[in-house]
């Protein structure tokens, strides 16, 4: 990157952008961090099919924890910018201060990835037969395109589609609205004759979870928030709802205007959180007041970005008796599991 | 303070005043029922719009050849035409045309805040006076217009009675009716005596040199009618081919303006004439003696070639997409240069602004796509940020 483009990029994107180029995952954590929440599934790394988990899912602990430190150094007299712009500079020179904080402060990790275990567990259970490919799963780079860095975007693509096909993946189910879109189209983009077949998650399970007796284990108010990438970008909105209304025990409501392809978003949206992470939080609190007033005690969403938004509008709301849980949690915990 | 610190600081204050939100949610409150209630009372406007879309799609990739022949119909009907290439083209030929110490009145254009016209003018020694009431507002506060069909929608009617109590020098409860009718009172004797009435333009319909003005509160109609020169600045991507489509573009436009049906629209193709006596073509009637049109460029003609970027061009102007904007919910037009929001991002970078103020806006989009939804033209404006970003990372 040349000194032009350190100027107009926000030094927070920067940052991430330098993590998913050097390190394949927007936190620059370790791989191995990573994939640690597979450990006991015994998931197959060789399969034509693989379940893509992503960096959202796979990092939410660490994720939090950084961007509640952003956060507040965005609101002190210091603000974030220059810091991200201290934290990447000082990276270079082999030490990541946001690497240390994170450790310092990640909570415990059983808790981070639930909602791919509990994919997973879907998948196994209605029969799906795939693999994850680990430490070895490649980062998406969706937000290299959407900082503008077009060209390490490309190269990215490029590089995770001869990985890909090095190890002879032919689908990929997708979980995370971003990764999956990134996958599905702006990927094909760059790599001539892409042939590989990308689905959503809920794409998968619909058909297999409607046929099922569903009962969630209390009655409960739930309501849907729409993450933009998955209905604004993949036109996933009437799948969620279908299968939200097919399990027993949950009353599906919705906000007035908000909702569909008209829902607001939480607030991070491509690399948003970042860049102003006060104001993302504003805008998480005004989604969640949105939500909240339909009287729903559960809101379910299916991103980890806007679980994290929400959980923290939640928090700075104060609202202790209303929950978030992602779509997935919602189902495993429907199905039994 | 780098240019991006400092903007950042605004829009940090403009998202921690409780003014702002109030006066922001109160108008989207309105907004998306009335929206909702006229799509469904005119339900073609949805096929309509997409008409339009083609239609401007057609009018941009031809833009060059519509002012060539919207001039030459103008012309005909004996008004004066101009073509600015430039913002400071089009100050030195309005400055030109007014002069100084005249008193001119000023119907609400976005391409005139674009240019800077108002300040220009009294830069000139010329006293100058907003008619709309939301640029009225605006221009009193010395602050900006922080909507484009809303100038004052950062304003809650508490912040308006306490502006009007100071110029008026008396109590004025925040009732709107009260309000209003003291800005009908103030403006009222300006229209008359003004020696320039100054409009921007809708559409255009190049076959005939018509000019489309929509409104609801007559300000136009007076500011344009009363006195003896009407001045109009229009923005090249403002053309269509023929009155009928233009008549289309204009029908969306208001609907997704939320003027459902607008009280007013005046079509003005040139100066006041009569034949009456004796079949003797005289000009300047009950209307105005002259009628010049400037058509600005200032970076259309280049962004239309542009094959994602040139969207922006598409733009009615309805500012639907603003109510739409999460960002803009909060902030109001701090999150924008002379247009706001995402597509705000572009006009910056392509047309008014500086590269790092762009920059800046650019990062400010969520690039959540709700603003798309809304849009009569399905402008993707998502795509052209991260585009636009694109250009500026890679400094192009």
């Amino acid at each position: 990157m040349n000194k032009k483009t350190d100027g107009l990029i926000p030094p927070g994107l920067v940052y991430v952008a330098d993590n998913i180029t050097s390190k394949q995952n927007l936190l620059g954590a370790p791989k191995e961090t990573g994939a640690r929440w597979a450990k006991s599934l015994n998931l197959p790394q060789e399969a034509e099919t693989i379940f893509f988990a992503g960096c959202g899912y796979q990092y939410n602990a660490s994720l939090q924890s950084l961007m509640s430190m952003i956060r507040k150094l965005d609101k002190s007299p210091i603000g974030a910018e220059l810091p991200m712009g201290l934290a990447g500079f000082t990276k270079k020179l082999g030490i990541d201060p946001a690497q240390i904080y994170r450790r310092l402060a990640a909570k415990d990790s059983d808790s981070d990835a639930q909602p791919l275990r509990d994919a997973v567990g879907v998948l196994k259970e209605l029969g799906v037969e795939f693999g994850y490919l680990a430490e070895d799963e490649p980062c998406c780079g969706g937000i290299l395109h959407y900082t503008g860095l077009e060209k390490e975007f490309a190269r990215n693509a490029r590089n995770l589609y001869k990985t890909l096909k090095a190890r002879g993946v032919k689908r990929i189910i997708g979980i995370v609205p971003s990764c999956t879109y990134t996958l599905a189209e702006l990927i094909p983009k760059h790599v001539p004759g892409y042939d590989l077949e990308v689905k959503h998650f809920l794409q998968v399970v619909l058909e297999g979870v409607e046929s099922r007796q569903l009962r969630f284990p209390r009655e409960v108010r739930v309501v849907y928030h729409d993450p933009c990438q998955l209905s604004r970008y993949l036109g996933l909105i009437e799948e969620p709802r279908r299968i939200l209304k097919s399990i027993k025990g949950i009353e599906l409501v919705e906000p007035d205007w908000t909702h569909g392809e008209w829902s607001t978003c939480c607030g991070g949206g491509g690399g948003f959180e970042v860049v102003f992470p006060e104001l993302s939080q504003i805008l998480a609190v005004n989604r969640v007041k949105e939500l909240v007033e339909t009287g729903a005690k559960v809101i379910v969403t299916h991103c980890p970005g806007c679980v994290m938004q929400l959980e923290d509008g939640l928090k700075a709301m104060k609202v202790k008796d209303v929950e978030v849980l992602d779509l997935a949690q919602v189902l495993a915990m429907a199905m039994g599991g | 303070m780098s240019v991006f610190d400092e903007y950042k600081k605004e829009i940090m204050d403009a998202a921690h005043n409780d003014r702002i939100r109030l006066a922001l949610s109160r108008s989207i409150n309105r907004y998306r029922p009335n929206i909702s209630e006229a799509l469904k009372k005119f339900p073609q406007t949805v096929k309509l719009a997409e008409e339009v879309r083609e239609i401007k799609e057609k009018a941009i990739g031809n833009m060059e050849k519509l002012v060539e022949q919207a001039c030459q119909a103008i012309e005909a009907n004996h008004g004066q035409t101009y073509i600015a290439r430039t913002a400071e083209d089009a100050l030195n030929i309005i400055g030109g045309l007014v002069g100084s110490g005249k008193l001119v009145v000023k119907a609400k254009s976005m391409t005139s805040e674009e240019i800077g016209l108002r300040e220009h003018l009294e830069e000139g020694g010329n006293e100058v006076y907003e008619t709309d009431l939301g640029e009225f507002i605006v221009q009193k506060l010395g602050s900006r217009p922080m909507h484009i069909l809303a100038p004052a929608v950062h304003v809650p009617k508490e912040d308006v009675a306490k502006l009007f109590s100071e110029i008026t020098g008396q109590e004025l409860p925040a009732d709107v009716e009260v309000l209003v009718a003291t800005a009908r009172k103030l403006l009222r004797e300006k229209f008359f005596k003004a020696d320039i009435g100054i409009s921007g333009s809708n559409v255009v319909a190049a076959e005939t040199g018509s000019l489309f003005l929509i409104e609801n509160e007559g300000n136009i109609r007076l500011a344009t009618g009363a006195p003896p020169v009407h001045i109009a600045l229009v923005g090249m991507e403002k053309l269509v081919p023929t009155l009928t489509e233009a008549w289309k573009v204009a029908e969306v436009t208001w609907r997704f303006a939320n003027y459902t049906i607008p009280q007013y629209v005046s079509v003005v193709s040139g100066p006041s004439c009569t034949g009456d006596i004796e079949r003797v073509i005289t000009y300047g009637v009950h209307g105005p003696k002259e009628f010049h049109v400037i058509f600005l460029d200032g970076g259309r003609v280049e962004l239309a070639q542009h094959p994602s970027l040139s969207q922006v061009l598409y733009c009615l102007r309805c500012g639907g997409c603003l109510y739409e904007c999460p960002v803009f919910g909060v902030t109001a037009g701090h999150f924008g240069d002379k247009y706001f929001a995402g597509i705000g991002a572009v006009w910056a970078a392509m047309i008014t602004g500086d590269k790092e103020k762009a920059a800046a806006l650019a990062y400010t989009c969520l690039t959540c796509g709700r603003c798309k939804v809304r849009c009569p033209m399905k402008i993707n404006v998502p795509e052209m940020v991260v585009e636009l970003r694109r250009l500026l990372a890679e400094g192009a």
